[in-house]
């Protein structure tokens, strides 16, 4: 149970070890922009350390490197298609950052960290672990972007209802800057002080 | 010389494993994805064509923005023409679908596949958005920039004049192929 | 579009790191001293180069005639690693020199999303092969200026009193945010006014 736990507040993946922010901040101007990277990541990391850990005596040491990088790459592209096909909205959305998962850091750092010495059952809760904590993550940030800087919470279409929240005053004259790319560099900088200054603090009274 | 064969062995084979499980991933998911890129053009088609109705396409070669254009007929008469444009956008080509009237007068324009970004650039999707070009393009010139705009559509822009200007562009240069090709 | 036009474009107005947050990875963890950033700056921006020219000709060449579309991520990804790998070892024979300087950096680049990023941008904006080589330049040129500024400001903040809390990472993606704030004066109105 600890290899899930783990991944979602002690080892969050965006927080605590910093990884696999290049490609998915870009995405998080959206709600549901978040979810739908959250799921794709998800999917990858699940499929990627899968196969890792059960190709793990299979797959040469010297080549190793290069052999994960094509397990995630076609995990990547099975969600790229599968976007394409059945959710077209979201991925004209994620445009180009879907395939850039490929490039992200948590996944082939879970593959060389965790997965090559692990058993299925152990690589499986680790990937949805640390699966989890990204989207909460990558959430977090993107519900913030999202209020501030257009004052709505995009989610999904259902029948009637458009999928968008809009909060009143906020929509009109949202801070639009948050929603522009130096809004996703800001909130991440506070958000990673906010939590150093509660693990200090959590660690200070464990001392005392 | 063993252990080299042994190691680009397997390598091979997992790329090989790899290739063929997208392989057949592709032949699932190819349907699927045609058929979404035909509706989005029969809807977009449908958005822009009004009452008139769109005849077959015909492909454009040698114009780097016009793609292709559809003849419009209404009640038996010609009511101008529906064009496929590709726009510059702030990340990477737009598909851009555009009613003309026979002198080059914008009537509709719908934005199709792009990759904008969200909440910014691609809030050029919603109609609304698009009406600041409507009636333009004959008596009243396209607006290419910020300054031709009112001040609330300057505002409602802002952060993503990339993705106007773009538009601009594609429709401007639309307009002409209609006035100089076309609608003689 | 032209030459110039997308150089413009690639350093500054849609500046890698600061818009769209390819490297981002890099651009925090090496931007500690000046001479380690340079050195990133000039690995990143070799590879780039090299990269898009490499992937244009697979797209074009073989994935396009072919109908592959779909090995896409795949084989680019492949053709970067090996294209590190073959450069370190290049530059290990002809200028040991330069391998002492960039050699430590190389290993990182293959995951560093600037490099697979320009590639597929490139692909998907239609660029033929010399403006998708001078995308790749302009793109790893628009990373060494950023890292470069990056790490100078933080060289100067060393000196500087930091509430708790905000040292270290945290405070450099705020400069990052405040850097993305003033590069957001480049837009194409501006390049439109430049180039005509």
């Amino acid at each position: 149970m600890g290899n899930f736990t783990k991944g979602i507040l002690k080892e969050n993946p965006i927080f605590i070890i910093m990884l696999g922010l290049c490609p998915t901040l870009a995405v998080s101007t959206q709600v549901v922009n978040a979810i739908g990277m959250g799921v794709g990541v998800i999917f990858v990391l699940l499929g990627s350390n899968i196969f890792v850990s059960l190709l793990k005596n299979f797959i040469p040491e010297k080549v190793r490197i290069p052999s994960y990088i094509v397990i995630i790459a076609s995990f990547v592209t099975m969600v790229d298609l599968f976007m394409q096909g059945y959710a077209p909205s979201l991925s004209k959305n994620l445009g180009v950052f879907v395939q850039l998962i490929v490039v992200n850091c948590i996944i082939l750092g879970r593959a060389e960290a965790f997965a090559k010495k692990s058993n299925v059952k152990d690589a499986v809760l680790d990937a949805l672990g640390m699966g989890v904590g990204f989207t909460l993550g990558l959430l977090l940030i993107s519900l913030i972007r999202e209020v501030l800087g257009s004052g709505t919470i995009t989610l999904f279409a259902i029948g009637n209802f458009d999928g968008v929240i809009r909060l009143p005053g906020l929509s009109e004259s949202p801070v639009r800057v948050m929603a522009l790319a130096p809004g996703a560099l800001l909130v991440i900088g506070y958000l990673k002080a906010l939590f150093n200054w509660t693990e200090a603090r959590r660690s200070k009274e464990a001392t005392a | 010389m063993n252990d080299v064969v042994n190691v680009g062995g397997k390598l091979a084979l997992i790329c090989a494993v790899a290739a063929i499980a997208l392989g057949l991933v592709n032949a699932v998911t190819a349907p699927a994805i045609d058929k979404v890129k035909e509706q989005q053009l029969s809807a977009a088609l449908d958005a822009v064509r009004g009452t008139a109705e769109a005849g077959e396409e015909r492909l454009v070669e040698g114009e780097p923005i016009v793609d292709g254009y559809y003849a419009l007929v209404q009640d038996g008469t010609s009511a101008g023409y529906i064009l496929r444009l590709t726009g510059t956008g702030y990340a990477g080509d737009m598909e851009i679908l555009a009613a003309y009237r026979q002198d080059g007068e914008i009537k509709a324009v719908a934005l199709m596949n792009n990759s904008e970004t969200p909440g910014l650039g691609k809030e050029a999707e919603k109609p609304a958005y698009m009406e600041k070009y409507i009636g333009t393009g004959a008596g009243h010139p396209v607006p290419m920039n910020k300054q031709q705009l009112t001040q609330e559509e300057a505002d409602a822009i802002s952060g993503a004049s990339i993705t106007f200007m773009g538009i601009a562009q594609a429709l401007k240069a639309g307009s002409d192929y209609v006035k100089e090709q076309l609608g003689k | 579009m032209s030459y110039v036009g997308i150089i413009i474009t690639f350093v500054f107005v849609e500046n890698f790191i600061l818009t769209k947050f390819l490297g981002l990875c890099p651009f925090i963890g090496v931007s500690k001293n000046t001479e380690s950033a340079v050195g990133m700056g000039f690995a990143v921006t070799f590879v780039t180069s090299v990269a898009s020219l490499a992937t244009w000709a697979i797209q074009k060449l073989i994935l396009q005639p072919l109908g592959l579309a779909f090995l896409q991520t795949i084989t680019f990804i492949l053709v970067i690693a090996a294209l590190v790998q073959l450069l370190e070892m290049v530059i290990q024979k002809i200028s040991p020199s330069l391998y002492k300087a960039l050699g430590i950096y190389l290993p990182l680049i293959t995951t560093n999303c600037a490099v697979l990023g320009i590639a597929l941008i490139a692909v998907r904006s239609n660029y033929n092969a010399l403006e998708s080589f001078v995308a790749g330049f302009s793109a790893g040129l628009g990373f060494l200026l950023a890292i470069l500024l990056m790490s100078t400001i933080r060289e100067r903040m060393n000196t500087e009193w930091v509430p708790k809390p905000l040292r270290g990472v945290p405070i450099a993606f705020i400069t990052g945010g405040l850097m993305a704030l003033a590069f957001m004066a480049f837009d194409k109105a501006l390049l439109r006014n430049l180039i005509g």
